[in-house]
């Protein structure tokens, strides 16, 4: 073989090395970002229960039942002020 | 460069003429060195084949543990949602502190203001940091927010490690149908016990390169997936709880009782829609927790069911044709069988009718319709509403109670069971049990979770007798029974007092159980409660004065939750003088 053809296959193994060192870095910084999103994404998790904890502890009966009598001074109706509707009837 | 060099070899002696080449050396240590450079690269060449070839898998396994990681993935536990969607119990993550004691080397004051983050006393801290170990708990399930206080202070050797916590929003309104976790996130009561195999995640883990700033770079291989624990939707009904829970609380304050119990059913899908038991715990924080507070007593207990038992001895005599609702039975007050004399605790007619002797609770009356019945009817009719088997519900600690096998019993024995004594029930049995006249004769499973397919009932008694057993309880809250106060403004309700003697060591004491099952609206049944007063201790006792007034408040609130249209009208309420004390 030429010397020639032994210089430019070395050159393209060479070309082909740094091609591979790159993508293997652009492989983990890509996996780096997968890693970060996950992480979000069970961050966000993580805070959507908290609001539907939040959510329970503020809409809990015991505490809207007291503001409902207590701050609104309300009281509830019992059946001697209720009017009941049939679905249908005129 | 070159002419100096040649002229400095030029001033010194010629390389040939040096008198080091001169020496004659022994052939020998050419040999010897020739010898030693060849042994080298021998030991060498073995060497790397050693490495390579035989260690390898060695090498490369502690090659691998300099940048390979396993890592936990944490499963989350599942939530428990009522049936409404809305959440019961859900796990948040929070850390837990640790400490390596022999690291920890800081100025009494920061450590003053870390026991104080951690709410320990500084005692306590002291005493864990001079422990012998390499690792320490200092605690377990901080908040994140504390957590990063506690960090802030930057102490060496304080370390942190996630876990989770679970909340109760609701606290102690619903602690016994949902029960706890321990701080290794595993069921110990209630549901959480119950449904442990899905609510509980499974932690997997995987493979991971990491890099020099503990980024991971690359997976190596997911070794098993992690599986969250499955959501729980409950059949409880979280507004019905907190009606129940708040109404049977002020009722035990109302009564200085020492303990109590309600369950409210569906009657349409067997549900379990509320169950509080009192005393109560908050599932949030439980410090200093006692057995009392921790039992439910809905489940757990039994006791002598009294009256309340009484519909079924008569709906049998009325389904074997003995009786109509109109037969009049001689009633005298005192009635001797054997050794035994049984009486009514009220003077009543010399003879009642069969509707009467619901109506008023009459024990001789009952007792004279169990005399025409055979021990095996009565015990079959008890077995097939539920007696003395524990209930399948899936709740932990549910008992069976005690029924005896019919062939033991002795006449007097099965004339006191038919009016509840000598037979021992948990409340849960009782509320279950009146589901054949709620639905007009038919049985269904109860459940805990919402149901999605109605399951198949069983008929135990004809309908004609589950209508006619519910007019005579209507009867009960009427004027002339034992529980005009557990009537309900703009709705009929039927039900049965119970009052019984407790049993302690085998003797009847004078302390009691009060209690009322009733179903509503009584047309067209939606709901039964159930209602349990423990020693009540504050003069009354008497099923009708101290659990039905509980029954009436529960029933009303619950009908209006459920958008219950009222079969009666609002001015139905009839309050007699004095209501008739029931018999023991």
């Amino acid at each position: 073989m030429s010397n020639r053809a032994i210089f430019s296959l070395v050159s393209l193994l060479m070309v082909c090395a740094l091609l591979l060192v790159n993508s293997q870095f652009q492989a983990r910084r890509l996996f780096i970002e997968l890693e970060r999103s996950q992480l979000r994404q069970k961050e966000l998790e993580t805070e959507w229960s908290q609001l539907q904890l939040d959510q329970s502890m503020l809409a809990k009966h015991a505490r809207v039942d007291s503001l409902a009598r207590t701050s609104l001074g309300m009281s509830s109706p019992g059946a001697g002020k209720t009017q009941y509707l049939t679905v249908g009837a005129k | 460069m070159r002419a100096p060099s040649r002229k400095a070899a030029a001033r010194g002696v010629a390389f040939a003429a040096s008198p080091v080449l001169a020496v004659r050396l022994p052939a020998w240590r050419s040999r010897v060195a020739l010898f030693l450079l060849f042994a080298a690269f021998v030991a060498l060449a073995a060497r790397a084949f050693w490495l390579q070839a035989v260690s390898t898998e060695f090498l490369q396994k502690k090659g691998a543990s300099r940048y390979a990681r396993t890592l936990d993935l944490p499963a989350v536990r599942g939530k428990i949602l009522d049936r409404n969607g809305e959440v019961m119990a859900t796990s948040l993550p929070v850390k837990a502190i640790w400490a390596v004691p022999d690291s920890v080397n800081t100025p009494p004051e920061k450590l003053q203001r870390l026991a104080q983050l951690l709410d320990i006393s500084s005692q306590e801290l002291k005493k864990k940091l001079e422990s012998d170990s390499n690792f320490v708990y200092l605690k377990r399930q901080v908040e994140i927010e504390a957590v990063d206080q506690v960090l802030a202070l930057d102490i060496p050797g304080i370390h942190t490690k996630p876990e989770y916590k679970r909340f109760y929003p609701a606290g102690q309104v619903a602690a016994h149908v949902l029960g706890f976790t321990s701080v290794e996130d595993k069921g110990q009561e209630g549901m959480e016990l119950a449904q442990q195999s899905t609510l509980g995640g499974i932690t997997g883990s995987r493979r991971v390169i990491r890099d020099n700033l503990g980024r991971v770079v690359d997976d190596i291989a997911l070794l098993r997936e992690p599986q969250d624990g499955r959501d729980l939707t409950l059949s409880i009904d979280s507004k019905i709880q907190y009606i129940a829970f708040t109404h049977l609380q002020q009722a035990i304050e109302k009564n200085k009782a020492k303990a109590g119990g309600i369950v409210v059913l569906d009657v349409k899908t067997g549900e379990v829609l509320a169950l509080a038991n009192m005393p109560t715990y908050n599932p949030n924080s439980r410090v200093g927790l006692t057995g009392a507070q921790l039992r439910n007593r809905v489940f757990t207990d039994t006791y002598e069911p009294g009256s309340t038992l009484k519909p079924f001895t008569v709906a049998l005599a009325l389904e074997k044709g003995l009786v109509t609702p109109n037969s009049i039975l001689d009633t005298p007050n005192k009635l001797t069988i054997g050794p035994s004399t049984i009486g009514d605790s009220h003077p009543h007619a010399a003879a009642l009718s069969v509707s009467q002797i619901i109506q008023q609770s009459s024990n001789v009356g009952t007792v004279r319709m169990a005399q025409k019945l055979e021990p095996r009817q009565m015990w079959d009719m008890f077995s097939s509403v539920g007696f003395g088997q524990p209930p399948r519900v899936g709740f932990p600690g549910a008992v069976a109670g005690r029924m005896r096998p019919y062939k033991t019993w002795r006449p007097i024995e099965q004339a006191t069971m038919s009016y509840g004594h000598g037979i021992s029930v948990s409340l849960i049995q009782v509320a279950r049990s009146y589901m054949i006249f709620a639905r007009n004769g038919e049985m269904i499973p109860l459940s805990f979770q919402k149901v999605s397919q109605l399951p198949a009932p069983q008929r135990v008694i004809s309908d004609k007798t589950a209508h006619q057993m519910r007019d005579m309880m209507e009867l009960v809250v009427g004027p002339g029974g034992t529980a005009p106060l557990a009537q309900v403004r703009g709705y009929r309700v039927a039900g049965k007092t119970g009052t019984a003697h407790k049993l302690e060591n085998g003797h009847y004491v004078n302390k009691y159980v009060a209690s009322f099952v009733g179903l509503a609206p009584a047309s067209d049944p939606r709901i039964i409660i159930a209602v349990m007063i423990d020693e009540p201790g504050a003069g009354k006792h008497f099923g009708g004065l101290v659990a039905a007034p509980l029954f009436a408040s529960v029933a009303a609130s619950t009908l209006s939750s459920l958008n219950v249209p009222p079969d009666a009208s609002v001015s139905n309420v009839i309050m007699p003088a004095q209501p008739i004390a029931e018999s023991m």
